[in-house]
């Protein structure tokens, strides 16, 4: 079999170690095969130690390794250089089991799987390469490590690719992830760190210019992610302020409790004097007119009494109501905004509402007196007929 | 009451502004006879929260405000005569399931507050959180407002 030929010739100095052969295998079997192969030959003296352990984890590597180069019938040097390209890192491939039982065949012709004939037609040009630049496998041993280790990377999260360009790229994960930003910057942000490099990757993107802080990934979707962060705190600490009590506790759950709390409290509020206020309300007009008729015409003097004397019999102002409606829709209402409600809202509206109730008219004539002071004129008139 | 942030606008108008709504909505509740004929003390206790918290809306901003909005929708559900909406393309479902989808990931904590605030908040369902936030600071300061208002009705009408 030329496999065995190729194994024959890959391990050199040994006299043809017992090889089984591996006629229609899953990846197991060759594992065992390769541990036996491991034993009996000696692969290229340099590899002994790192290669042994490593062409017991890689078995499929190694027959993919061994696939194409006996393919190629560059048996002894590519052999060699898969050995030390094995064995330098760990490349762990998951390839399909079907091709390898293109072992059983007399002519070992590579899968129809192109993907991995690429994949190992890759890792043999690195080990090549790597071997072909220092005769050493020791001197080499940090690159291919550091090669193999990024691709595995790459071969790892994606599937096989044929682009030797992105795997360049991981070549170097210590520098700024460029390969991902290149990506990024189809979408969104530029961003330009402020560490020590990249300000070569300043493409001009009609999106928001975000520059990212030192230590921190310049991602697109974390940038995003930061700058709503920034956004929702800032918003926090505004409700922080509103909410009474907040600016002493620490941590943001304890303040969103404390915010949820009081948005519960003052809807119970509102709950709690509607129903006093229903309570109370059966005895009470309400009608607005009537206070804003008696909020214009307390201008006049001698009509004091009157509007009090109105107001406070609810009875008797049930009975004028209509006609203070008819009134009342002729003549314009007066502008709010003259009416004096700053400091003395609470107290106006209180004392207002006690007329109603027939309380003394002093307090009725201080409220007159404090209302007048913003209010329009109005037409005697209608201050007559209040009388 | 000045709002601390420049870019977040959380002004509400003064006390007078909901005095007025309010009183214009209770003197419609009397007007319509509501109070010799239901017995129920509770049916009353309803109307009138309802025509507080629709006065608040109307005089908090009417439907500029996402919250006031969503609160008169509802409450006018049948007969929309009354509230003019402004006409929005309403990409609203869209939002809502992409930015929900993703408000998992983002800092837990937050979140599940917003949930419950959400719950709270009217019309809190279609917001992102930064926005039901904003939501809520006027809410909370239109809440307050409101509340002082029905707090000097009643101590004024309640018998001494």
């Amino acid at each position: 079999m030329d496999l065995t030929g190729g194994f024959g010739a890959r391990s050199g100095g040994v006299g043809g170690g017992p090889y089984r052969e591996p006629i229609g295998l899953e990846s197991l079997h060759l594992g065992d095969e390769f541990r036996q192969l491991a034993t009996t030959t000696s692969l290229t003296p340099d590899n002994a130690g790192g290669s042994f352990t490593a062409l017991l984890e890689l078995p499929p590597t190694q027959a993919v390794e061994l696939l194409h180069f006996t393919d190629s019938l560059s048996s002894s040097q590519a052999a060699a250089a898969a050995t030390t390209g094995i064995g330098g890192g760990d490349i762990i491939i998951a390839p399909p089991p079907p091709p390898l039982h293109s072992f059983g065949g007399t002519t070992l012709t590579f899968p129809s799987n192109s993907a991995l004939m690429e994949r190992a037609a890759r890792f043999s040009v690195i080990a090549t390469e790597q071997q072909q630049n220092n005769g050493n496998y020791h001197n080499n041993e940090t690159p291919t490590s550091s090669v193999p280790s990024n691709s595995s990377d790459r071969v790892k999260t994606e599937p096989p690719e044929t682009d030797s360009a992105m795997e360049n790229q991981s070549l170097c994960p210590n520098q700024t992830n460029r390969s991902g930003k290149r990506k990024d910057f189809d979408k969104k942000v530029k961003s330009s760190t402020k560490k020590n490099k990249s300000s070569e990757e300043t493409e001009k993107l009609p999106y928001v210019h975000v520059r990212a802080r030192r230590g921190q990934a310049t991602d697109s979707h974390s940038l995003a992610e930061r700058a709503r962060r920034e956004k929702i705190n800032a918003r926090m600490k505004l409700l922080q302020e509103l909410v009474p009590g907040c600016d002493k506790i620490q941590g943001t759950a304890l303040v969103l409790d404390e915010i949820i709390n009081h948005v519960q409290s003052l809807q119970r509020q509102v709950e709690m004097l509607s129903m006093r206020l229903a309570a109370v309300n059966p005895r009470v007009d309400f009608n607005l007119d009537t206070i804003l008729a008696s909020e214009n015409a307390s201008l006049m003097d001698g009509s004091f009494s009157g509007t009090a004397m109105q107001l406070a019999w609810p009875h008797q102002a049930l009975e004028t109501e209509q006609s203070f409606h008819q009134r009342q829709l002729q003549p314009p209402p007066p502008p709010p905004q003259q009416w004096p409600f700053d400091g003395l809202n609470q107290p106006v509206w209180g004392r207002e509402e006690d007329q109603a109730h027939g309380n003394d008219h002093s307090n009725l004539m201080a409220v007159s007196e404090n209302v007048m002071v913003g209010s329009a004129n109005l037409h005697p008139n209608q201050v007559k007929m209040e009388l | 009451m000045a709002s601390a942030d420049k870019t977040i606008n959380t002004d509400v108008p003064e006390k007078d502004v909901f005095a007025i709504h309010f009183l214009q909505s209770l003197s419609n509740l009397r007007t319509q006879n509501l109070f010799n004929s239901p017995d129920t003390t509770n049916y009353r206790v309803r109307k009138i929260k309802k025509a507080a918290y629709v006065s608040m809306a109307r005089a908090a901003g009417g439907t500029s405000r996402l919250w006031s909005r969503a609160l008169l929708r509802r409450a006018t559900k049948g007969n929309n005569k009354i509230v003019r909406f402004p006409r929005k393309k309403r990409k609203v479902t869209w939002k809502i399931s992409s930015k929900r989808r993703r408000s998992d990931q983002r800092a837990p904590v937050v979140e599940e507050a917003a949930e419950r605030l959400r719950n709270l908040v009217p019309g809190g369902g279609g917001m992102e959180t930064s926005k039901l936030m904003e939501e809520t600071a006027h809410y909370i300061k239109c809440l307050s407002m409101q509340v002082k208002v029905m707090q000097c009705l009643v101590d004024g009408l309640s018998p001494k």
